[in-house]
């Protein structure tokens, strides 16, 4: 797996959004973690030393992966570029929205009119 | 494993989930462009919660989920998450929702 810092990892990660758009899909994991083995945390607890915590974050398209690690410090700016690269790629989800406003302008006509029609 | 169907409901016990073992516990999200599907998990490997949705509303939603992970995960399990999710609230939608449904 290949560790990248935040903007290299950012960049693929759209690289990743962008080659599957036609098919297949692009997986996000957010975990915590001390990016450290067993035995090294072993040996830090008893050593009495407080282990660093970090949010691991990997990516893959089923074919390559990526991984970044976000700590205390740097995790906004991360989660602000990411929300953004999601907005822009997540482009193929339904918009209730826009229906929705269709649907409540035909419903307050309807509405409107048998409201009239009742008085009468 | 069982799709969860409300979204608070899958917010409220992914934290749960997350809170009782951070160090074993994952978020995972899957976006699949041509079939238009998001589908979120979060597991400790013994829990499994999921949430399925091809709604871009449910998409915003998630970029707040996001926001409460990042925190928990890099500050640490018992940060408060109120200030991340009492920023914008996303209470408004439900009147569009009933008017909706009235027809």
């Amino acid at each position: 797996m290949v560790v990248l810092q935040l903007d290299p990892f950012l960049n693929e990660l759209t690289s990743m959004f962008e080659r599957s758009t036609a098919k297949g899909s692009v997986w996000v994991t957010l975990k915590r973690s001390s990016l450290k083995s067993k035995v090294q945390r072993n040996k830090l607890a008893s050593a009495g030393e407080t282990i660093e915590y970090r949010c691991l974050i990997r990516a893959t398209d089923g074919k390559k992966t990526i991984s970044t690690s976000v700590g205390q410090k740097d995790h906004q700016r991360f989660q602000s570029s990411y929300a953004t690269i999601l907005k822009a790629h997540m482009t193929s989800l339904k918009k209730r929205e826009r229906k929705d406003k269709k649907k409540s302008a035909e419903t307050d006509k309807r509405e409107g009119s048998s409201k009239k029609a009742k008085k009468v | 494993m069982v799709y969860i169907s409300a979204w608070d409901e899958f917010v409220e016990r992914s934290i749960q989930l997350y809170r009782a073992d951070p160090e074993s516990t994952r978020y995972v999200m899957k976006y699949r462009h041509c079939d238009g599907k998001l589908v979120l998990k979060v597991t400790d490997n013994r829990e499994c919660l999921k949430f399925k949705t091809d709604q871009a509303q449910e998409a915003k939603k998630m970029e707040k989920l996001n926001n409460i992970f990042f925190a928990l995960m890099a500050r640490g399990p018992d940060v408060d998450i109120s200030e991340v999710t009492g920023k914008d609230q996303m209470d408004a939608q439900p009147t569009k929702k009933g008017r909706g449904r009235k027809q």
